[in-house]
């Protein structure tokens, strides 16, 4: 998988699958998260074919670090098999997710 | 209730039979009603001139005619009474299959109601648990599981990270164990250049060998004890490897598939909830539709049992030919006393019958005619003359 940082729209578009194999670089986003200059961060996955659970265990690790820091996270864009397994864990109960 | 046709020979009248209807332990049948002008004193005309030729063959027509009609209408009356008592068989036959036939509609209608209870839901230590109920605890459970799974996903890779973050702790150890050794050696050889010093200095340089030694001896606990550390860490190291590999196998178990499980249940249990109600309607017309059936099956008993009345009208018709035939045999012996040279009577108009006979489709009616109206035998039925059954595989003329 592929991140592709914004810093001006606090925009982090992902390309590919994402699954356990890309914590590590995962592990970046949580630190740019972490930091806390974005209020409102954007996970722009429209470019996502297929996230694992690892991959939504993640998600849910950034919003975590994210509302300690009192920042959102919005999910855009998901199609396919993320937008079903978005639907089936009901993940726009813990997201906002925009079409 | 059971009927039969009686036959009676009215004996020296003309051969002929009576028949009526008779119930079992009935009285026998009435006398016939003559007509008041049958009565043989009202045929003592006073003398009167010889009839012409023609009259005479005229009035022996009229006799010949008489005979043929007082037969046919005895046929008839016959033919009325045994096609009475066939119905009447007939009908309680159908009563009965039909009351068979209620018995099992009304069956038919206990299984249906039983299934209607069925379909509701499923007896679970004696409560009735419904279809919807089911697929409630169904759905509750799964999201339950979904919840779950993200659960031990999201805290798996916090655990990943958290073991990514002391491993990095463990290689800045190892780093401080480097310094040390550094340190270490430096002051190894801090203690052996003032060993040498001490040595040159001679007597003077006492108190420096003291301190070289004690420096030395502190340098190998320092070095000792590094080591020790360092074998510790490697355990550290190796553990928290072991961990590392344990977690990836953990986390790299991709349950989005089970996940899916939950989409697909999604759509089925609707579906069978959507199904259990239509069978639920379905079982509900059919009970409707066996509770009618039972309904019109009543009816139809009902409506056979009115059979008597028909038969009572029977009685009636059979009764007035009786009567009518009775009439015509009078007024024909009365005229053979008061002519009795028309007693020769002519020969019955066959042209006649036949045209008559002609008329019926039914071979078996019409054998039964030409035997007693033609040749004068007695009207004969076989034993099951009417009342054999289609089904028995007999054939039955129809038309």
């Amino acid at each position: 998988m592929r991140f592709d940082y914004d810093a001006g729209s606090g925009c982090f578009a992902m390309t590919g699958e994402f699954t356990f194999a890309d914590h590590p670089i995962f592990q970046g986003v949580l630190t740019q998260i972490g930091d806390g200059r974005d209020r409102s961060i954007v996970f722009d996955v429209s470019g996502l074919s297929f996230i694992d659970s690892a991959g939504l265990g993640m998600l849910i690790l950034a919003r975590e670090e994210a509302r300690k820091l009192g920042s959102t996270i919005r999910l855009r864009g998901p199609r396919g098999q993320v937008k079903r397994i978005l639907a089936v864990t009901k993940f726009d109960a813990l997201f906002p997710v925009e079409a | 209730m059971s009927c039969t046709v009686a036959r009676q020979r009215c004996g020296a009248r003309s051969g002929c039979d009576m028949f009526w209807f008779r119930k079992k332990n009935d009285a026998p049948p009435p006398e016939p009603m003559l007509p008041a002008t049958a009565a043989p004193a009202a045929l003592s005309p006073p003398p009167v001139e010889a009839p012409s030729a023609p009259q005479v063959d005229l009035l022996r027509q009229w006799m010949s005619l008489a005979e043929l009609q007082q037969r046919v209408i005895h046929t008839l009356a016959a033919e009325v009474a045994h096609t009475s008592a066939f119905v009447e068989t007939e009908a309680d036959s159908l009563s009965q299959r039909f009351r068979a036939l209620a018995d099992g509609a009304q069956e038919q209608t206990d299984r249906v109601d039983t299934l209607t209870s069925l379909a509701v839901g499923i007896d679970v230590d004696g409560k009735v648990v419904t279809v919807d109920e089911i697929a409630r605890l169904l759905e509750d459970t799964l999201d339950d599981v979904v919840a779950k799974i993200l659960l031990l996903s999201k805290e798996s890779m916090s655990m990943v990270y958290a073991l990514d973050a002391l491993n990095g702790n463990v290689r800045r150890v190892e780093a401080c164990l480097e310094q040390i050794d550094t340190i270490n050696r430096v002051t190894q050889m801090v203690a052996i250049n003032a060993r040498i010093e001490a040595e040159r200095a001679g007597q003077a340089g006492a108190t420096f060998r003291v301190v070289a030694d004690e420096m030395n001896q502190l340098s190998k606990s320092i070095r000792s004890v590094a080591m020790s550390m360092r074998d510790e860490l490697m355990a550290i190291c190796g553990s928290i490897e072991r961990g590392h590999v344990t977690l990836k196998q953990v986390a790299t178990v991709d349950m989005s598939s089970n996940i899916m499980v939950r989409e697909r249940l999604d759509t089925l249990l609707p579906a069978l909830v959507r199904r259990n109600d239509d069978i639920r309607s379905v079982i509900a017309e059919a009970a409707g539709g066996a509770g009618s059936i039972s309904a019109d099956v009543s009816g139809m008993i009902t409506g056979i049992q009115f059979q008597d009345r028909t038969k009572q009208r029977l009685e009636h018709v059979v009764d007035t030919l009786n009567v009518v035939c009775e009439a015509f045999r009078d007024v024909m012996g009365s005229t053979r006393a008061a002519a009795p040279e028309l007693a020769a009577a002519r020969e019955p108009d066959v042209t006649w019958v036949k045209n008559l006979l002609s008329r019926f489709t039914m071979s078996e009616m019409r054998e039964r005619f030409v035997a007693h109206v033609l040749d004068g035998e007695p009207v004969e039925w076989p034993e099951d003359s009417g009342t054999a059954e289609a089904d028995d595989g007999g054939s039955m003329e129809l038309f």
